[in-house]
């Protein structure tokens, strides 16, 4: 477009205005470029600024770990620690008590988060296969009804699941932490929204090859579905390894309890100390940082999975 | 989405059944498999969904007491009356909703900035989407233990506003004060999820067509009149997205507020709803008017739900 307009202006006869206007784009071409310079770094600095405030309690968690609690409340905080100072993880490890439940919560914590995984894969999967590739009648209604159970927030029926969970006498047991869990509308939904564009000649010529309805699914439905299985995977462990007020009501005894428990117990504790604190949040966040790591791919894509378009 | 598909396809529906009702063969017993595929979910549901919110309304219509012998009895709206009396739910209510109010509009505002700037950079963009992100990866648990320690009276958040203020040595008791313990809250829960909706932002400002904004700038439109008349408006459906789901999250939290309290915070000030039926649950065990206390935190739900809708449908646009 500017190379146009230069040759235009070359090319006509030098008269007083032409000049004039050449003159007057030139300055306003070099106004525009500072200015844009001005915004181009103003951008920059926002966006350093902005991740530099995000990840510094980050840095602040790691680098607090591995200090005696006297150098976390210097002024100024020291960014890099004298050494690693092992007692906080040991601390945070052994308990106040010297119980050693912290290692037992993991465990309940993986223990729960993975049973949830793998039964909210299967079962939204199979769902949401069912929904997406079979014609039968209130096909529509199922699925309306399964998109209005997103409507009911998990506080709101708290209660109500509580009293089931006691009834059935689950309380203070993994049945009793995995049961409410089993199965997510929100994973029907990814997993339906992934199979509308599987291709219907595949399961056909399946079909004629004398493969069953079950038969399809295992052999060619789940293996084909590891992208959308890896998202709803991920974020489901990770919403489970999250989970505080479900917990707080069903685990009684310290045995039962998770990891969003003891850290809330231990931070509430008298005896502990910063150190310690960061280092239980580190133990707690390593796990879940290796996986977004490796796998951001999917973490990133079940966040957009309610914008219907692909990200 | 979701929301605006129900009474469309409810209407479908019907249309779809009576079409069906007289199909056989192969295509029957298709449709067996299918209903055998959904039942195991459908089952879930109805035991661990739609019973507790039917049972929630039940409940709340009854004073009922958790591990007590007497039988509950039926007091009809007494417990929402009660509660609407009650300085305690009305200083939970807000303190829910000044929480909600001061997230999700610096959320929205700010993830909205942030992603347009990354959207104009042309390097790092995979750099800030991952670093922006991150916090929402970490439990809201670890996240407000770290914020605990930085909001000490020591700590980082002191020295930092300290400097910026030029202000040495003066504590901003950021959990001690009533008001500043609500803007720590606040400030934590931003920091977790403005990553989060900045990356459904740039997901938004990705599906607009470049065609549209190169025709624009053949018009003469600058960097903001583009800004002004072309992203923002066809940006609108992902923003009122983004509104609504910040927004039902925020009316949510729990476990920040419960963390703070824990650690020795004030707790009228950040008694939201969510916390205050904790406590009625689990320490006064009564579920009765616990019950009443969530379905009036599902109305508040659905109403700012219905709310954004209304205000945000006086012009869609197609493109």
């Amino acid at each position: 477009m500017a190379a146009v307009q230069n040759v235009q202006i070359r090319g006509s006869p030098l008269l007083k205005r032409d000049l004039a206007v050449a003159k007057y784009r030139k300055r306003t071409k070099k106004w525009i470029s500072t200015q844009s310079l001005i915004i181009d770094i103003f951008i920059w600095a926002f966006l350093i600024i902005a991740a530099a405030y995000i990840l510094a309690p980050f840095v602040f968690m790691f680098t607090a770990s591995a200090m005696p609690a006297g150098d976390i409340t210097k002024m100024p905080y020291r960014w890099i620690p004298k050494g690693f100072y092992w007692q906080n993880y040991w601390q945070g490890i052994r308990g106040n008590d010297g119980s050693f439940i912290y290692l037992r919560n993991i465990l309940n914590s993986l223990i729960v988060a993975s049973a949830v995984t793998a039964t909210t894969v299967f079962l939204s999967a199979l769902a949401g296969f069912g929904l997406a590739k079979y014609q039968f009648k209130g096909r529509h209604l199922v699925f309306m009804m399964i998109l209005a159970t997103l409507m009911i927030p998990f506080e709101v029926i708290m209660i109500p699941l509580y009293l089931i969970i006691m009834k059935l006498g689950f309380q203070d047991s993994y049945l009793g932490l995995i049961t409410p869990f089993l199965v997510s509308a929100f994973g029907i939904f990814l997993m339906r929204q992934y199979f509308l564009s599987f291709p219907d000649a595949m399961l056909d010529a399946a079909r004629i090859d004398g493969a069953s309805e079950p038969m399809i699914f295992r052999k060619i439905i789940l293996p084909n579905s590891i992208p959308a299985i890896a998202t709803l995977a991920i974020l489901t462990f990770k919403s489970q390894w999250d989970n505080l007020l479900w917990p707080l009501l069903v685990a009684q005894t310290e045995e039962m309890k998770t990891i969003p428990l003891y850290i809330v117990r231990f931070t509430a504790e008298k005896h502990t100390d910063e150190g310690a604190m960061m280092a239980v949040a580190a133990i707690a966040s390593i796990p879940i940082l290796i996986l977004f790591l490796i796998l951001s791919k999917y973490f990133i894509g079940g966040a957009v999975v309610f914008t219907g378009k692909k990200g | 989405m979701g929301l605006r598909l129900i009474p469309v396809s409810f209407f479908t529906l019907i249309g779809d059944m009576k079409g069906r009702l007289f199909s056989s063969g192969i295509e029957h017993k298709k449709a067996r498999w299918g209903w055998i595929f959904i039942i195991p979910s459908l089952v879930f549901f109805s035991l661990f969904s739609f019973y507790p919110i039917l049972n929630a309304l039940y409940t709340s219509l009854f004073r009922k007491k958790l591990l007590s012998l007497a039988p509950p009895r039926f007091i009809g709206f007494d417990n929402y009356v009660y509660l609407l009396q009650s300085p305690d739910f009305w200083n939970s209510i807000r303190a829910t909703v000044v929480f909600t109010l001061g997230t999700f509009v610096p959320i929205v505002v700010f993830s909205l900035m942030l992603a347009l700037f990354i959207m104009s950079r042309k390097r790092f963009q995979k750099f800030f989407q991952m670093a922006y992100y991150s916090p929402a990866v970490l439990s809201s648990v670890v996240v407000a233990a770290i914020w605990l320690l930085m909001l000490d009276p020591r700590g980082l958040a002191n020295q930092w506003v300290n400097f910026i203020l030029n202000t040495p040595g003066i504590d901003h008791k950021w959990l001690a004060n009533s008001t500043m313990v609500q803007i720590s809250t606040m400030m934590v829960y931003f920091w977790k999820y403005v990553g989060y909706f900045t990356i459904i932002f740039l997901v938004g400002l990705g599906s607009i067509p470049k065609s549209i904004h190169e025709a624009a700038r053949t018009d003469g439109a600058t960097g903001w009149t583009d800004f002004l008349y072309i992203t923002l408006p066809l940006l609108k459906p992902t923003t009122v997205l983004v509104s609504i789901m910040s927004m039902l999250q925020c009316l949510k939290t729990f476990s920040t507020q419960y963390l703070f309290t824990q650690g020795g915070a004030p707790m009228e000030p950040i008694n939201v709803i969510t916390l205050n039926l904790y406590y009625t649950t689990i320490r006064d065990r009564n579920i009765g008017l616990a019950s009443a206390m969530s379905i009036i935190l599902f109305c508040m739900m659905l109403f700012f739900t219905w709310l954004q809708f209304k205000t945000s449908r006086s012009e869609e646009v197609h493109y």
